[in-house]
């Protein structure tokens, strides 16, 4: 892994089992069960300061991908680093460095305030007490979360829950932000604010690196530095929009023809 | 560090707590409600049942109404970890969690945190109830002790809440060990009845039970003025079951969440 070099995956897999009961204790030998290839063999270099954007359709792996990174699940086979520590046997460390925003509507405490919420999770995060004010006061500024900040948690709009989802991925300030599917249900211009705050703020400003899932072809194109594929698991193509284009050898192909190339 | 962590997780739920304005009212009026009708089964009783609470005072009433209270703890250590696991597996705050760098087995304890405050303040409404109400004396005399009884009872029962919540990372529904160990606690501890009316093979489980000890140690202590040497072999026993069962609690939660992650079912409910 090279300094630059911030993510870094060899032959990354999970496989599941298709369900989970008593059966499952015993030991192997005892048991059949059918085997989903939710991610197989995925090889991917991230460098730092990169916004990068997985492309794929509803059940591609995509999250299964992302939740290995953020050590959420345990990979089947090959190896995972962020920041240079290993997905499996460093679990803590990974940890540190990362945050995750989901597109997920759950994930808070539906009868805290927004500013509750942030204090809660910042308090996970080791934050000093004293910091904790500062940062909140900054993000929230940020994005321009003060009109709400102070209600609950049950009364947002799905727009300022994913606003709160990034504030609370942003308390630290992390080398790497994770970011599954976050415009899943933005309108058209929460969408496009969030991104330009990423881009801008996040990548532009502070030079973090930005792991970002999509199913949206547009939002893949505009936003990511480089775009992997991923399809069934696989991850069929890397790389920047025109060295795809190059790949397909079609100059002229837009995103939609080089994803349905390779899916 | 820790304690700022602890003091989230307890502001947190307290936060939750009085969100929901009527529950508080709403369980103190249980709580009285839950005395008054022991009460009353004590007078039924009358002094029946004295030759087996001589070590107690005599008296039923003050005998359950501290097995009844301080049950509460048990309930709260055996059913809160499992319950509040499962509660941020249907929020969706469980991965949100185990994001942060927070260690998972501290979590599972901060989980439990508010639930033994709000219990002690319901065993300290029991008190009260029955000092003011039906005018029970209590023994406060070694409150440092009792304490230390509270503190091992509470690390043994949370143990097995514990081992409780391993069930739910697995299995999420259809938990054994919450129903067995506080179907066996109430059958045998000692909350409602004291031991010697079970037949001898049954007083054999109950003293490999934590709950017989604590309860034994607290009513010694409250009703009898019991001193340390008197209480000695009880708090010894907490001990060995805290020493025992809180470690193998942690590891096996630590199995539990290393299983659910390899199934990938950390956030199925």
């Amino acid at each position: 892994m090279t300094e630059a070099c911030v993510i870094e995956t060899k032959d990354l897999t999970k496989y599941f089992t298709i369900s989970a009961n008593l059966i499952d204790l015993l030991p192997r030998v005892f048991r059949k069960k059918p085997v989903v290839k939710a991610v197989e063999g995925v090889d991917i270099t991230i460098e730092r300061g990169e916004v990068f954007g997985l492309l794929g359709p509803n059940g591609a792996g995509k999250t299964t991908l992302i939740k290995m990174l953020c050590t959420l699940i345990v990979p089947t086979r090959g190896k995972g680093f962020v920041n240079g520590s290993d997905i499996v046997k460093q679990g803590e460390a990974v940890r540190k460095s990362i945050g995750l925003v989901t597109g997920e509507e759950r994930s808070f405490y539906w009868r805290l305030t927004g500013k509750q919420n942030l204090r809660f999770f910042a308090s996970l995060y080791n934050l000093k007490t004293e910091d904790v004010k500062r940062k909140i006061g900054n993000l929230v500024e940020l994005l321009d979360m003060g009109e709400y900040i102070d209600m609950r948690f049950d009364e947002y709009s799905t727009g300022m829950k994913q606003h709160l989802a990034v504030a609370r991925s942003l308390l630290r300030d992390t080398q790497v932000l994770f970011m599954d599917e976050p415009t899943k249900s933005l309108d058209y211009h929460s969408a496009a604010q969030l991104r330009r705050f990423i881009r801008e703020r996040i990548v532009g400003q502070e030079r973090r690196t930005v792991f970002f899932t999509t199913h949206i072809l547009k939002e893949a194109e505009d936003f990511a530095d480089r775009i992997a594929v991923m399809d069934r698991g696989c991850v069929k193509a890397v790389g920047t929009v025109p060295e795809l284009k190059r790949r397909i050898k079609n100059p002229e192909a837009s995103i939609e023809d080089i994803f349905r190339y390779f899916t | 560090m820790l304690l700022t962590k602890a003091a989230a997780f307890i502001k947190r739920d307290f936060l939750t707590e009085i969100s929901y304005k009527s529950a508080f009212l709403m369980n103190l009026i249980g709580i009285f409600f839950s005395s008054l009708t022991f009460f009353f089964i004590a007078k039924l009783f009358g002094r029946a049942a004295a030759p087996h609470l001589q070590d107690y005072g005599g008296d039923y009433f003050p005998f359950v109404l501290i097995g009844i209270a301080f049950s509460t703890f048990l309930g709260v250590g055996l059913g809160t970890s499992a319950s509040a696991l499962r509660q941020e597996q249907m929020l969706g705050t469980l991965e949100a969690m185990l994001i942060t760098p927070t260690r998972a087995s501290s979590i599972v304890i901060y989980l439990t945190l508010w639930n033994f405050i709000y219990s002690s303040f319901n065993i300290l409404v029991y008190l009260l109830i029955g000092r003011l109400v039906f005018g029970i004396h209590f023994s406060l005399s070694q409150p440092l002790l009792i304490l230390v009884i509270l503190f091992l009872s509470i690390l043994s029962f949370s143990s097995l809440g514990i081992i409780s919540a391993c069930f739910v990372m697995v299995f999420k529904r259809g938990n054994p060990v919450n129903w067995i160990v506080s179907s066996s606690f109430d059958l045998l501890g000692g909350v409602y009845y004291p031991i010697t009316i079970l037949p001898g093979p049954l007083q054999v489980i109950s003293h490999l039970l934590p709950i017989t000890y604590a309860l034994r140690a607290l009513r010694g202590m409250l009703l009898a003025g019991c001193s340390w040497t008197e209480v000695k072999i009880e708090v010894l026993a907490l001990l060995g079951f805290a020493v025992i069962l809180f470690p193998l609690a942690l590891l096996l939660f630590e199995l539990s969440l290393h299983w659910a992650k390899k199934d990938g079912s950390l956030s199925q409910y």
